[in-house]
């Protein structure tokens, strides 16, 4: 029996959470989100260090706190969920397919929302050579370990990557007592935020090894060690500077990358830059009806974008709901090379919009600047960026020129 | 005193690889007591299950000798062992490619050489089959081999295995053997404890000169020669429907870098022909990965960064010496001097296709000495684990209504459900690695490896089990996964 | 003298350069883009201060841990000693969000509170 919905949001993280809350407060009621796990909450259940919170509520908390605002919201405004559900399969139509214990879900949905975050880069997709033996732990996994499971995965740790979990990772195993030896990162800076590398790495005397990678992983049944080299400006291991380190644990923290494998099903196309969605100013998709938010979107740097990102969401959702449609958007929106990436892609040129972006590498005193017709319709100076964090720039209908594509371009002063 | 009432065991079979287990299972058929020692936690942790899983046809195989004999008989013979033991497997035909009129005369004596060891539909093709077949395939010109087929080698060996011990044999895993007297019977010394019996069917692989040279026999050599492998993601899977081989170099020792589909649906490049010191390093290197990279795409010109999502290499238990190079025949004989002890050394490809046919012959061997009886309750079936992915909606509904573990997905990559994780983790050999867990049921083997699932799968593995955090082994012995709770 | 910091105060992790006179204070401070950089300068200079975040152990409950954080920051070097009393204390579920695990851990004036909730395991 196929039940109709008016929107299904698949993933109760904090995008889908904060999507829900905001549709209910708009009046759509017929919503249903389909969490995979226990509990809602997403990634943030394991998130227990502080520092969220401070855009979206200028207070400083957990990630469960984080977390518990929202489901509270969920909670007293009666919005149904479902845990323990995942989602098999969804298609152009909406049709949307879920396993439970008690039996298998089929769904109609106007609008489906896909909050369904990102997943990380693992060693098979960066290729260290070496051994494969156990003791060899993504960052975020270890995380869940660490955090959720109750399950101490190492006492002698490197950690390769310096995203922001693997940071976070390095002073939760220190804390606990393990040995945190380095932390390294191929390029020439840190991925994570300046504010973790201060208080994860610094606090903790932890040293930090930009340019430096692992080469070799050597153990056969538990890690052993591995063999660490500086790399040179093209990121090839440079001879003669290895440097061997023993240890138990390998984390990794080299990337987080969008789930969409649901929305591939349903035809969605991808940004090879963002690797989420092609996606306009409604954050709906290539298909009809299907919108995409948080992380399944593009990795953010903060949960508080995230969860604003959802709510600007849902605005759009219910427009289509009500009308059906949206306004043609066929100003594509491109970069130059220094500009990673923007979200949204496209727009309409009849709302205002909030590009967000990233930079490539880290600039200092640089402006980025909204061109149009070769025309500069808006400027945003900036004393540093750096490809850690989001940018964000308002673009007001009335600063567009022209129905002719944009271009966001870094300026040097 | 009467000789038989000393042992325990009528045959010890040493090594649990797919070898080992094919002929534990067809010597279960008679009236034997039979056990099998296995160094490691579970069947196929070496050259077995570290191969490109492919039902070769028998071509690359000098015409009258045994590997040509049993490979061609292995992969004619396969349908009936396939069906009985359950097991998932595809005849999709093969292409050796050739870029020019070199590899095109190579490969007209290829199919000379696979007619004479009667391997059935050999063809020359050219660049326009080739498109059929293998539409994003390079290459000027092909021979086709339609009986060749592809199989995962994990669970043929296991369905070997379980089949095996259905029908009584025993198995006894992390007993590495450590020495062999030679009495009126053999006794085995292990790491565990001790084993009598009365014949020894070393199929050590890797490792089957040193236990030959236990049994006093010392002029085998073993030289390990590795092939590294990248597995792709299932994405790229849409590529390549059928293996797809260079022209063979075959004094190298290897069959070429090729691109193989799995029956599961990635995709396989490699292996890489090296010959190293160690037995046991499944390392893998820059330059190779780097290799790979560049012949694979000579091949498959769609190869993406994004679709590599794993590496793994395999050790070729070689009896051709790095110099000699090339391949040596399989050895499957007892010495004169050593009766009763029958050493299969050298068995590297197509040992997988080879299989059955091997354990016939030594089954033969055995009963050229003693009398063998049928047993009437043989069977020679087993069921594999019902994988929910692949059954229709209604099927599906049918299976969590039986189950609910069924409406329970653990890995999402492969969408395999709980109800599969615990059958696999009841498996009949009593084994209880991550990794175990794993080549039973695909989860952790998709594209976020093992990123959504590792943590289910091992706390599933401690409640079933009963173990503690720092009991759970990812793969080998010592392998632990977790140093313990981070509270008690 | 001059002194560069990174404030961990927010996550715009703001690169603060401070000059400072001999008796270590502020003459000069450039970088912060709120006032709390000069608070978080003085503080860093004087008597760094950190929060912890943590788990404690629960029994009885939907999940094995609680997630817990220290109610305001204590003195850097305090942190260790601190995680040693948590380490100690083993909990009954029910847990609440909120909850004091520990009232003034070390006579610090500061509690150690739950961040999260833990239901009592259904059987």
């Amino acid at each position: 029996m196929t039940i109709k919905k008016d929107v299904i949001i698949i993933g109760g993280g904090p995008a889908g959470l904060a999507a829900a809350a905001r549709l209910k407060e708009l009046g759509v009621t017929d919503i249903l989100i389909l969490e995979r796990e226990k509990l809602p909450g997403g990634i943030l259940r394991q998130c227990i260090h502080d520092g969220f919170g401070l855009t979206r509520f200028k207070e400083a908390l957990s990630g469960p706190e984080y977390a518990a605002r929202f489901l509270d919201q969920v909670g007293k405004m009666d919005i149904d969920y479902l845990t323990d559900t995942t989602v098999l399969e969804i298609d152009s139509n909406k049709h949307v397919i879920a396993v439970t214990k008690e039996g298998l879900l089929e769904y109609q949905a106007k609008a489906i929302i896909m909050t369904t975050g990102c997943r990380e880069r693992t060693r098979g997709a960066i290729s260290i050579p070496g051994t494969r033996p156990a003791g060899i732990y993504t960052a975020g996994v270890a995380q869940t370990y660490v955090n959720l499971k109750n399950i101490m995965v190492g006492k002698k740790v490197v950690i390769l990557g310096s995203g922001d979990i693997g940071l976070i990772m390095a002073r939760r195993m220190t804390l606990e007592g393990a040995q945190v030896l380095a932390v390294l990162e191929i390029l020439p800076y840190a991925s994570g935020l300046p504010r973790n590398i201060e208080q994860c790495l610094n606090d903790y005397s932890i040293p930090l090894f930009l340019s430096h990678t692992v080469t070799n992983i050597r153990g056969k049944e538990r890690l052993e060690g591995i063999t660490v080299s500086r790399v040179d400006e093209r990121l090839k291991p440079i001879p003669g500077t290895e440097n061997d380190y023993d240890c138990d644990t390998l984390i990794l923290s080299v990337g987080l990358i969008p789930e969409n494998e649901l929305s591939l099903m349903a035809g969605v196309n991808l940004d090879s830059r963002t690797r989420g969605p092609i996606v306009d100013e409604n954050y709906q998709t290539n298909i009809d009806g299907i919108f995409v938010a948080g992380n399944a979107l593009h990795v953010h740097d903060l949960v508080d974008f995230v969860s604003i990102e959802a709510e600007n969401l849902a605005q759009a959702v219910l427009a289509y709901i009500q009308e059906g449609s949206f306004p043609q958007c066929s100003i594509r929106v491109e970069t130059d090379d220094q500009v990673g990436y923007t979200v949204p892609q496209k727009v309409s040129g009849q709302k205002d919009i909030t590009l967000s972006m990233r930079v490539r590498s880290p600039l200092k005193n640089c402006a980025i600047q909204v061109l149009q017709n070769d025309q500069v319709i808006k400027t945003k100076k900036m004393k540093k960026a750096i490809p850690a964090e989001m940018i964000q720039m308002r673009i007001k209908k009335e600063e567009l020129i022209s129905s002719e594509y944009i271009k966001v371009v870094v300026r040097h002063d | 005193m009467d000789k038989k009432s000393r042992y325990t065991y009528d045959v010890i079979i040493i090594g649990a690889g797919v070898i080992g287990s094919a002929i534990a299972r067809e010597m279960a058929r008679y009236n034997l007591k039979i056990a099998v020692l296995e160094k490691e936690l579970d069947v196929c942790t070496e050259t077995s299950g570290r191969n490109s899983g492919v039902l070769h046809a028998g071509f690359n195989n000098e015409p009258g000798s045994l590997m040509a004999k049993y490979c061609v008989a292995g992969c004619l013979g396969f349908d009936k062992v396939a069906k009985e033991l359950d097991i998932p497997f595809a005849r999709t035909g093969k292409v050796v490619v050739g870029f020019d009129e070199e590899d095109k005369d190579k490969l007209i004596r290829l199919k000379e050489q696979g007619d004479r060891n009667g391997v059935p539909g050999l063809e020359i093709i050219d660049k326009e089959r080739i498109k059929e077949l293998a539409p994003h395939v390079g290459g000027e010109l092909a021979m086709y081999s339609p009986a060749t087929g592809i199989l995962n080698p994990f669970i043929y060996t296991i369905a070997l295995a379980e089949n095996a011990h259905h029908n009584g044999v025993d198995f006894f895993f992390d007993n590495e053997v450590v020495a062999i007297k030679c009495l009126e019977y053999y006794e085995i010394k292990t790491t565990q404890g001790s084993y009598d019996t009365k014949w020894v069917i070393n199929c050590a692989g890797l490792n089957a000169d040193k236990i030959a040279r236990m049994l006093g026999i010392n002029d085998y050599t073993i030289y390990p020669c590795r092939g590294e492998y990248f597995v792709l993601d299932k994405k790229a899977g849409q590529y390549l429907k059928i293996p797809a081989y260079p022209v063979p170099n075959l004094k190298l020792g290897g069959l070429g870098i090729h691109l193989t589909p799995t029956i599961d649906g990635n995709i396989l490049i490699g292996p890489s022909t090296e010959y190293i010191e160690e037995r046991d390093n499944y390392s893998s290197t820059q330059e190779i990965m780097d290799l790979l990279i560049k012949d694979g795409g000579r091949i498959l010109p769609y190869l993406k960064k994004e679709f590599f999502i794993r590496n793994f290499s395999g050790i070729r238990p070689k009896l051709a010496d790095k110099n000699v190079g090339g391949y040596a025949d399989f050895v499957i004989e007892e010495r004169e001097e050593v009766p009763f002890a029958i050493n299969l050394i050298g068995i590297e490809s197509p040992g997988l296709t080879s299989a059955i046919p091997i354990a016939k012959r030594v089954i033969e061997m055995v009963a050229q000495k003693q009398e063998l009886k049928e047993k009437q309750d043989y069977d020679p079936y087993r069921k594999g684990i019902l994988c929910f992915n692949d059954q229709t909606l209604e099927k599906k509904k049918e299976l969590i209504q039986q189950d609910p573990n069924y409406g329970e997905i653990i890995c999402r990559c492969e969408t395999i459900t709980k109800a599969e994780i615990l059958e696999a983790i009841r498996n009949p050999l009593g084994v209880d690695t991550v990794i175990g867990v794993k080549n039973r049921t695909r989860a952790m083997m998709g594209r976020c490896q093992a990123g959504y699932c590792e943590t289910r799968i091992s706390e599933i593995l401690m409640q079933e089990k009963s173990k503690k955090e720092d009991e759970i082994i990812y793969a080998r012995m010592r392998g632990n996964m977790f140093v313990g709770k981070v509270r008690d | 003298m001059i002194k560069e910091f990174i404030c961990v105060l927010c996550p715009n992790g703001c690169e603060l350069s401070v000059e400072l006179d001999d008796n270590n204070n502020i003459s000069k401070l450039e970088g912060a883009t709120c006032q709390r950089g000069g608070e978080y300068v003085q503080q860093e200079i004087f008597a760094p201060q950190r929060n912890i975040a943590t788990s404690v152990k629960v029994v009885g409950g939907n999940m094995p841990l609680v997630s817990v954080r220290l109610s305001e920051a204590i003195p850097k070097e305090k942190i260790f000693d601190v995680m040693d009393e948590i380490k100690k204390i083993k909990l009954e579920a029910p847990v609440s969000l909120g909850q004091v695990i520990i009232k003034n851990v070390l006579g610090l004036e500061r509690d150690v509170i739950a961040t999260k909730q833990v239901l009592r395991e259904q059987f």
